[in-house]
């Protein structure tokens, strides 16, 4: 489920890419953040931000470390913009060969671990012994419905805040 | 004027320190780690300045927005003397956003009370919270957690330098002096390698209590009558926590689909509805 979401989201942004560097209106974009992030990891810069995504990332960036030291037919990577939807940033980062695009890689999906895209994360019923506990002598403060200045005199963060001296 | 307490908790490692002031008819307050050495924001000036910032900040919005400010531009807005193309730019931003999230929300948020006028009370706190995050992070300070009425924001953790979380705890509407359950913000220095990114805000949002700000969409009894939404933002914790409580199922679904959120609401017959997160 996870997977599919990250490549869906990959291709769509993807796309958004590709347009712009068909239109050749995103290029210089493009290239100048490509630029950035070579300055910032090296050569064959993995995309580090990548982070929760990388089970889909991983293929994309054995491509780029060849680039080191290889001549026209090595591989170069640039990173797009990134692109902001419903779901987060999206950023992707394609991986050239010979000018053929050879491998498009999710470098952002939508924050970090994609829980917009899964099902999984939808509410369900919950017992109260099951719910994440409070224990209370940890507890910093508190959210409630909004209090009024007069409810938060005896309200339970009044006596939190006191305690924090 | 910000109060100071003076008791000292039995039995607590590291006592933080917290400072509290009224305004937006609520209670907000500022609590920081007492280390002062964690980029000195942690000694009593330091929690002076920074409060005294916030608490600038609080009452500027509170000036513009109020409608219990018969002087406030919005109330000159709802009295029909002031337009919005002639109002200022910070006004008109907070109602394009307010708008936007109308249409985010598909009208389970919304700006407006029924009798139209303008109401942006529900999204000025989380802007006001907002904004005292980015300026108290622009005073250099990196760990703090900010509560006004419930709505927290957190930056940091209260043990300066680690990665230990802001414990939080979630009222139960039904024992108003009870905890329903708890909830770990922050300490996480932002994006690690692996595991998953702690949210940094958590608001919550009732129907029973002080509840002006919303509006249900349906007439039948309210689905929830408390909904916690802990987000990356605080503005969008507190805009769907309004909006699950306006829209319902519906819409609590919605939230969970279209954005990285962690959703705990309380049904009206006692049931809770969690999302993973939640799970303990």
């Amino acid at each position: 489920m996870r997977a599919r979401g990250a490549v869906s989201a990959a291709l769509a942004s993807a796309g958004i890419l590709l347009a712009g560097w068909q239109a050749g209106t995103q290029v210089a974009e493009i290239r100048s953040s490509a630029e950035a992030t070579s300055a910032g990891t090296a050569t064959g810069g993995t995309g580090t931000s990548g982070a929760g995504g990388s089970t889909s990332g991983s293929s994309g960036t054995s491509g780029a470390a060849g680039s080191a030291g290889a001549g026209s037919a090595s591989a170069t990577t640039y990173d797009g913009a990134a692109v902001a939807t419903r779901f987060g940033s999206v950023q992707v980062q394609i991986t050239v060969k010979a000018g053929v695009i050879t491998e498009v890689t999710a470098l952002q999906l939508t924050d970090e671990d994609r829980k917009s895209v899964q099902i999984s994360n939808r509410a369900a019923p919950l017992l109260r012994s099951e719910v994440l506990a409070a224990q209370s002598a940890k507890v910093k403060s508190i959210s409630g419905a909004t209090v009024t200045s007069n409810a938060y005199l005896t309200s339970l963060q009044a006596a939190i805040d006191a305690a924090n001296l | 004027m910000p109060r100071t307490f003076e008791k000292s908790p039995a039995g607590t490692r590291q006592p933080l320190k917290a400072r509290t002031f009224h305004r937006m008819g609520t209670a907000i307050s500022l609590t920081v780690p007492p280390d002062a050495a964690a980029g000195g924001n942690g000694t009593e000036d330091g929690l002076a300045a920074a409060t005294a910032v916030v608490e600038r900040l609080f009452s500027e919005l509170d000036q513009r927005f109020s409608l219990y400010r018969p002087e406030s531009e919005a109330s000159a807005l709802a009295r029909g003397e002031l337009s919005l193309r002639d109002a200022s730019p910070v006004m008109r931003e907070r109602y394009a956003e307010a708008h936007e999230w109308r249409l985010r929300t598909e009208g389970a948020f919304t700006p407006e009370r029924p009798d139209a006028v303008l109401d942006l009370s529900g999204l000025i706190k989380a802007y006001a919270v907002q904004e005292s995050g980015t300026s108290l992070r622009a005073l250099g300070l990196q760990d703090w957690c900010l509560n006004a009425g419930g709505d927290i924001l957190v930056s940091g953790s209260p043990g300066p330098g680690t990665s230990v979380p802001w414990d939080l705890g979630i009222v139960d509407p039904a024992d108003r002096g009870a905890l329903l359950a708890g909830y770990p913000l922050g300490g996480s220095g932002g994006y690690p390698v692996c595991g998953r990114r702690r949210h940094a805000a958590l608001a919550t949002s009732g129907s029973a209590e002080r509840g002006d700000h919303i509006w249900r969409q349906a007439r039948d009894a309210p689905a929830f009558v408390q909904v916690s939404v802990a987000a990356a933002d605080i503005i969008t914790a507190d805009v769907l926590a309004t909006a699950i409580v306006a829209g319902g199922m519906p819409m609590l679904d919605r939230a969970t689909d279209g954005w990285d959120v962690a959703v705990l609401a309380v049904c009206s017959d006692g049931a809770l509805l969690g999302t993973p997160d939640f799970r303990g």
